[in-house]
């Protein structure tokens, strides 16, 4: 009886087995071996051991964009929590048409992020664009955003910030709608004000699935390559690369596999120390 | 708490939120109202509506590109690998519903590494592989990507579906002598339609979305999708804002028109998985 | 998908076809980069459909390759295995590919031109510098170059003289700054990054020197930089300049809202008619020493390895090469023939502009290995890496030169090594 309990499962898994055999994990060890060799696309180079890891440490654009992944990872988080649970919480309120709201905060997210990126360009262009205007209106000079190192990773972070903060909207609206309503009337029968009952029953309701969403997050942001792709292209002088974009810039036009392959394998040991730590994190409190 | 309250504060509400949905969607409709606008107008009219509307935007972008063909190999390979996602993510979703164990536990884990992998590390080697079995610049090397990348999401939606499925109906099943499979083909899936809609719609959202992996392995423009095909164009014609605000507003329309169709959805799987990074 | 079905059958259908034909055309494969305007593509299109009306033994495959992340497009396609078989590109994209074993040389197409004198007919130098590791890696076929063009309207209109050295052009940019309008248009792209390759060529300097070391905080390239952050602290150059790309730097020049801009010489051909005719050409200028040169790069046309028609390959060259020259008079190409006798037509002997360019611009201009002999690999690199548009960003934001080119020094080690 036990090892068809093993098989039969293992039957169900096959497909995805394979599937994320031939994507993830092959690749996983060959991105490995590629990364203790040199070379470029089209030929394999010798082998340098540890080599490139070296060069990588001794590698100024390596810390900046290690720095900026994670000050990037952290100004994503904290946005899209504040913003997605305010909103949430707006939305968990009675409010009329909140199905049209609904799909009006998740457009952001859900439209492709070339589009967004080719819409924010506009917003931002030049000293007639929209929201210098605005800035106008409150007696600020234009700014030009692209040129400006802090500007542009501000652009990048309110882009990305823009797009991904709809997720935690609905993720946490989702939440909230969960809790038990009685909770609410316990609190109120002791006295406690608004303020008081979103402390002490909303945010300890809210705990682990906040948890969950903020390691998620860290994780797709650290991996984004589009956001600060297509609006800056890592520019200017490098401000607003990150350590995709970077590994990006050696395979493809440094024609340097070998610290590319390094940089990419880096930043996975990174995110799964995250996950592994934000996990255990989570065992142990909830 | 949520009723009975006095009806100017379900006003102000509204207004508040009204307000802050507009500001959020500001870009997005000032791309719509551009694209009907032509270059010289946005650059000099101070007003933001267009003055007189026009589609010249429009059909330069579909005169001056191969637009009709991107669509039509976005829609090919987003179909195609939503057909692979959800065939595998639907037999995976079962088992994690219904076994607990070392070999599903260890398939949960590596569900999560596919989440965190970072793509580019697997590009190379892929690209190696793809090109010893000749895939490069052909559809099916995307293909097989997508399908495993949207995965773990897939995963995790049909899972919760499944769980929601009471056992006793497999169980009457496998009493009647239809093995595992025939339990899951025959009852199981059948009561997860719309789960199975769902799940296929965000897989095929997902995948004519995404930029990264279709810019790297698609570089012919007889195989090109849509965003790959946009960024082109942007940095062809860089300043022309009429055309680039028309390809944006043409691309976001299948997006938006497919949304409308799950958007009640939404909320299923809410946090474990997700469209898109 | 369409087209690559169409593909598939069409090979079935000659597979089936090929015993019952007693001479089956040889289809080629020519990618071409896209050089001009919209006519460009229209005229090497119809250029292509003459060799093939010529003769029938041979079928040529026209597809035009655009610039963005082209070096993606031919790594993918060498990757695929569906490389083409000739292609145009950009100046160091033969040594590079070559280097990975992509390129075959053509080193006996060579040796018949010598033999016949055809090869005289070339611009000096063009040739050889596609030399590389003992073998010419492929055709020269026109020469990109930068040359400093101005407003003719907006100097008469302050009656400042067009400049002929450094000091001029700086204390012109300066006079001719005032509320919307700047002195020189720039970029932080790679458009904008010619900047610094010509100027710091200029004076004299560049990145390397006649042994292809490094030379890139030399006291000439500093004072060439020095002179480039000058400009930009007169206030001379846009503030929005360094998130600007290329399209917006010509923009700007011509809605009259900057005086000066380095560009190819096509940038006239592709200007709204109305400004076209206050367009004018400086002369080299002269450096504070006294030198004068800028960047340029040979463009050529090379063989593929995976070719597997080199003969018939061969000869569309020879003829494509012979017969190239509507791709100017008809389709505006931007960069400047490498031959000398298209360089006769009435078409760059009549524009003032033109003919210009080449008796003067053409002698001076040098690649981006500076005092290097011919081309080497690592300048593709160098070009793609973004090192020097980073660097042209940070003078653009009015950062130290200093610093900013001995961070520049740090990187381009790291390429090169």
């Amino acid at each position: 009886m036990r090892p068809r309990l093993d098989l039969l499962p293992l039957a169900f898994l096959l497909p995805s087995i394979l599937l994320i055999g031939l994507v993830i994990l092959w690749p996983l060890i060959t991105g490995f071996d590629y990364s203790l060799h040199a070379g470029t696309m089209l030929k394999q180079g010798r082998f340098l051991g540890a080599g490139n890891y070296t060069t990588l440490l001794g590698n100024e654009d390596f810390w900046h964009a290690l720095r900026f992944s994670v000050i990037f990872a952290i100004t994503n988080v904290a946005g899209c929590y504040l913003l997605g649970l305010g909103i949430a919480l707006l939305m968990n309120a009675d409010i009329p048409g909140r199905p049209f709201f609904r799909v009006a905060f998740l457009l952001p997210w859900i439209i492709p992020s070339i589009v967004s990126v080719v819409s924010w360009r506009w917003m931002i262009a030049d000293a007639h664009a929209p929201v210098n205007l605005l800035l106008k209106l409150v007696g600020i000079n234009p700014i030009y955003f692209l040129s400006s190192d802090i500007w542009a990773q501000v652009v990048v972070f309110a882009v990305k910030i823009w797009r991904s903060f709809p997720f935690m909207m609905l993720s946490l609206l989702a939440g909230l709608q969960g809790i038990d309503k009685t909770l609410y009337e316990a609190t109120a029968i002791d006295g406690a004000t608004r303020w008081q009952a979103f402390i002490y029953v909303t945010m300890p309701q809210l705990k682990n699935v906040s948890i969950v969403l903020c390691i998620l997050m860290t994780i797709w942001t650290i991996n984004d390559f589009e956001t600060p792709f297509l609006i800056t292209g890592g520019g200017p002088s490098y401000a607003t690369e990150n350590l995709i974009l970077m590994a990006f810039r050696y395979v493809f036009q440094r024609n340097n596999v070998g610290i590319g392959s390094a940089v990419s394998f880096v930043t996975f040991l990174i995110l799964t120390a995250l996950a592994i730590a934000l996990l255990r994190l989570q065992r142990d409190r909830g | 708490m949520m009723a009975g309250q006095p009806r100017p504060r379900r006003g102000l509400r509204l207004l508040a939120v009204s307000a802050i949905a507009a500001a959020i969607n500001a870009p997005i409709i000032f791309m719509l109202l551009n694209s009907f606008r032509s270059t010289e107008e946005i650059m000099a009219s101070a007003s933001l509506l267009p003055d007189v509307p026009t589609l010249v935007n429009f059909v330069f972008l579909f005169a001056r590109t191969n637009y009709v063909q991107f669509f039509f190999n976005s829609f090919f390979i987003a179909i195609a690998s939503t057909v692979v996602t959800v065939i595998a993510a639907a037999l995976a979703g079962y088992a994690m519903s219904r076994w607990q164990g070392r070999l599903v536990g260890g398939y949960a884990r590596m569900l999560l590494m596919v989440q965190m992998f970072p793509i580019i590390l697997a590009l190379i080697p892929l690209f190696i592989i793809f090109r010893v079995l000749g895939m490069i610049n052909s559809p099916f090397s995307v293909i097989i990507i997508y399908g495993a990348v949207h995965l773990p999401f897939a995963t995790w939606m049909f899972r919760s579906f499944f769980d929601s499925i009471p056992r006793e109906l497999d169980e009457a099943a496998l009493v009647d002598g239809s093995g595992r499979f025939g339990a899951f083909f025959r009852i199981v899936l059948p009561l997860s339609g719309p789960g199975t809609a769902a799940v296929a719609i965000f897989s095929f959202l997902a995948s004519y979305n995404e930029f990264f992996i279709a810019s790297v392995f698609l570089r012919d423009e007889a195989v090109m999708t849509v965003p790959v095909g946009v960024q082109m164009f942007m940095q062809q014609y860089a300043t022309d804002w009429g055309g680039l605000m028309a390809a944006a507003t043409a691309t976001a329309v299948p997006t938006f028109a497919l949304f409308m169709f799950v958007q009640k959805y939404v909320a299923y799987g809410g946090v474990e998985g997700g469209v898109k990074g | 998908m369409i087209a690559s079905l169409r593909r598939g059958m069409l090979a079935a259908t000659l597979a089936i076809a090929a015993p019952a034909m007693a001479q089956a055309q040889t289809v080629l494969n020519f990618w071409d980069m896209i050089w001009g305007p919209p006519e460009y593509i229209e005229t090497a299109k119809k250029l292509v459909d003459r060799f093939n009306a010529e003769q029938s033994v041979i079928k040529v495959q026209y597809r035009s390759v655009p610039w963005a992340n082209w070096y993606q497009t031919y790594v993918t396609a060498i990757g695929a295995g569906t490389a083409p078989d000739l292609s145009t590109g950009a100046g160091y994209q033969p040594v590079q590919l070559y280097e990975q074993g992509a390129i075959k040389p053509i080193d006996d197409l060579i040796a018949e031109m010598k033999a016949s004198g055809e090869l005289d007919d070339f611009q000096p130098g063009t040739v050889e510098r596609l030399r590389f590791d003992g073998h010419y890696v492929s055709l020269p076929w026109a020469i990109d170059i930068r040359v400093w063009l101005y407003r003719k309207d907006q100097l008469a209109a302050a009656n400042i003289a067009p400049p002929t050295t450094w000091t001029e052009l700086r204390s012109a940019a300066k006079a001719l700054t005032a509320g919307d309008r700047y002195g020189l248009a720039a970029s932080g792209d790679t458009g904008g990054s010619h900047y610094i390759y010509s100027l710091m060529i200029n004076n004299g300097g560049g990145l390397f020197d006649d042994k292809r070391t490094l030379t890139t905080q030399s006291p000439r390239n500093r004072e060439a930089m020095d002179f480039f952050a000058a400009i930009v602290k007169d206030g001379a150059v846009s503030p929005a300049s360094a998130g600007y790309d290329s399209a917006s730097r010509r923009r700007a020049f011509h809605l009259g809202q900057a005086a000066f801009i380095l560009d190819g010489p096509g940038l006239p051909d592709a200007a709204p008619p109305e400004t076209r005719a206050n367009i004018g050409i400086l002369p080299p200028l002269a450096g504070p020493h006294g030198d004068k040169g800028t960047i340029a790069w040979t463009n050529s046309i090379m063989v593929y390895q995976q070719t597997k028609h080199y003969a018939e390959t061969k000869t569309f060259l020879t003829w494509w090469s012979r017969n190239q020259k509507p791709l100017w008079t008809e389709g505006h190409a931007g960069p400047m023939p490498a031959r000398k006798s298209f360089a006769a037509d009435p078409y760059f002997k009549d524009s003032a502009l033109r003919s210009f360019i080449i008796a003067n611009y053409l002698p001076v201009g040098k690649t981006t290995g500076a005092n290097a002999a011919g081309i080497f690999p690592v300048l593709n690199a160098i070009e793609g890496d973004g090192v020097v548009q980073s660097l042209t960003q940070e003078i653009l934001q009015g950062k130290d030169v200093g610093p900013a080119l001995a961070k520049a020094e740090t990187k381009l080690k790291e390429i090169v090594q």
